[in-house]
């Protein structure tokens, strides 16, 4: 059996006005695996993305990613675990005087890259999710699905070890969907993890992999998640 | 190594040009502080030059009283000798002094015409070794001096040596104490226009966090930023001063001059220069890091 390379026990998220965003959430992802975060909108998908990553804590509850404790009073080691994620947020984080290549060299330049190893790394990035014609274009004249693919680009570009995506694909069309999603299999065939977190059912339908299911902060599908099995009546799509 | 220097050196540039207004006002302000404290340096520097000048001529002159018998003369002048910190004694008669007034008159000698040399008093001229020629061990040498009763009168200029002391010890003090609030008033100022640079490049600096950035790649550029803005405001200051000292010594009088030129009004030594422009940079550097530490954490 595979090593899980995310653990959450009993992780409940509660903001100071009293919102419960998460609660009792425990689940285990393992190495290798692709998975689907799947849930309507406000259900708590970022979040638990959000806490994964260290940029947020839970409230309660224990979070272990690559065997490390990143709930741990004083963890000192998430900028070492951010470099092995490649992390795509639903508000893409692009830098907005800055061009396309820039933008995607930038998470390789700041990780220690030269500038010129950056911009060619970046360029075959933005080749294979077909951003070659707007490489040089700055960030403000893209669609957002342009810069969607832009975020996605920089998650992947550092070749990392898991993948956190947020709604990766949801200012696409169908046919760009279809191909990033393409990308992730394509890695994760390779050995990546993925974590999707989307609303789309529809997507999720089409991919057999495995869903955890969340409403209302909690899990509806057990500790395990059910591969490919989506209670729409509960989620409301 | 070569990379990192590159990337930091090309970001605190690009900060620097990208808020060029809040930088501009930083280094202006740097500049003024800096030049405030470095005209008091730079006259504390002139006064302790000119003090020092002094003091290495500074002689004791010591009155023998009018009918001290010839025979006591060499004995006291061998005692004197004795005494801690006389390197030279010379006895000046009644007759070398009346040579001395004459050659000072001048032309106007004649003024003397009718005076006797014996109504000036013989005296001592003492020069002191070069360590007692200072307010604080003058007194020692002409306590020790006055001791000796055939002497009646003891003269050294010393009030005039306290009371310049005094000045350049008030300047010193409001050179310090004024230091030590320009420090203050620096420091907060570049770290309030750093949190300006920082707000402005917050988005940046979350993508940084996002994408796993080290804290060399995010806070060294704001660092470097605060040192160029310190040797900046450092420079700018040392070339005002300059300015100003090479235009107020252009207009001073000609009378002024001639009296300077016994000795001239310096410029700050290179040394000085170096430390100023130094400890500008390290309170740019510090006000760097105190905005880093107010504004920078790691989310």
């Amino acid at each position: 059996m595979t090593e899980p390379i995310i653990e959450m026990y009993h992780v409940s998220k509660t903001y100071p006005s009293e919102i419960s965003v998460l609660s009792d959430i425990t689940l285990e992802i393992s190495s290798g695996e692709f998975t689907f975060i799947a849930g309507p909108s406000g259900c708590g998908k970022s979040t638990l993305l959000r806490i994964l990553c260290g940029a947020e804590k839970p409230t309660s509850g224990e979070v272990v990613v690559e065997g490390m404790q990143i709930t741990q009073p004083g963890f000192k080691k998430i900028r070492q675990l951010r470099r092995r994620m490649g992390i795509v947020s639903q508000d893409f984080k692009l830098l907005r005087d800055r061009t396309v290549n820039e933008n995607v060299a930038f998470a390789l330049e700041v990780t220690g890259h030269t500038r010129r190893e950056a911009k060619g790394k970046a360029s075959d990035m933005l080749r294979r999710i077909g951003l070659e014609e707007r490489e040089e274009d700055p960030i403000l004249v893209l669609s957002a699905g342009e810069q969607q693919r832009v975020a996605i680009a920089r998650a992947l570009v550092n070749s990392p070890s898991l993948i956190l995506a947020d709604e990766p694909t949801g200012n696409l069309d169908a046919k760009m969907t279809l191909e990033i999603m393409g990308i992730f299999s394509d890695l994760n065939r390779q050995g990546t993890t993925v974590l999707f977190a989307t609303q789309f059912t529809g997507l999720i339908k089409r991919f057999p992999f495995r869903v955890i299911q969340i409403l209302n902060g909690q899990i509806l599908n057990g500790k395990k998640g059910a591969v490919n099995e989506i209670q729409e009546a509960k989620t409301g799509e | 190594m070569t990379f990192f220097l590159q990337y930091v050196m090309r970001r605190a540039f690009g900060n620097m040009t990208g808020n060029l207004f809040p930088n501009l006002i930083t280094i202006g302000i740097i500049a003024v502080s800096m030049l405030i404290f470095s005209t008091f340096t730079l006259l504390a520097f002139n006064l302790t030059h000119f003090l020092k000048i002094w003091e290495d001529k500074i002689e004791v002159i010591a009155y023998l009283k009018r009918g001290t018998p010839a025979g006591e003369v060499e004995p006291l002048l061998t005692r004197t000798r004795l005494v801690e910190g006389v390197e030279i004694v010379r006895y000046v008669s009644p007759y070398d002094a009346m040579s001395f007034m004459e050659t000072k008159l001048g032309g106007q000698k004649n003024l003397l015409q009718g005076i006797q040399p014996q109504l000036l008093p013989p005296s001592f001229e003492i020069q002191l070794k070069k360590d007692y020629r200072n307010s604080s061990k003058i007194n020692d040498v002409v306590r020790h001096l006055r001791e000796m009763a055939q002497f009646e009168e003891i003269q050294y200029g010393q009030e005039w040596v306290e009371t310049f002391s005094a000045v350049v010890h008030i300047l010193r003090l409001t050179q310090w104490i004024l230091g030590g609030l320009l420090l203050v008033a620096i420091v907060f100022i570049t770290s309030n226009t750093l949190q300006l640079t920082i707000s402005s490049r917050r988005e940046e600096i979350e993508v940084m966090h996002w994408i796993g950035a080290g804290p060399g790649f995010i806070r060294v550029p704001f660092y470097v930023e605060g040192l160029i803005q310190g040797l900046l405001g450092g420079g700018l200051a040392i070339l005002f001063l300059f300015l100003l000292y090479q235009g107020l010594f252009l207009h001073i009088p000609l009378s002024v001059q001639a009296w300077l030129a016994k000795g001239p009004v310096l410029f700050l030594p290179l040394e000085t220069i170096v430390w100023i422009l130094l400890g500008g940079m390290v309170l740019g550097f510090f006000g760097s890091f105190v905005a880093t530490m107010r504004v920078l954490r790691y989310k």
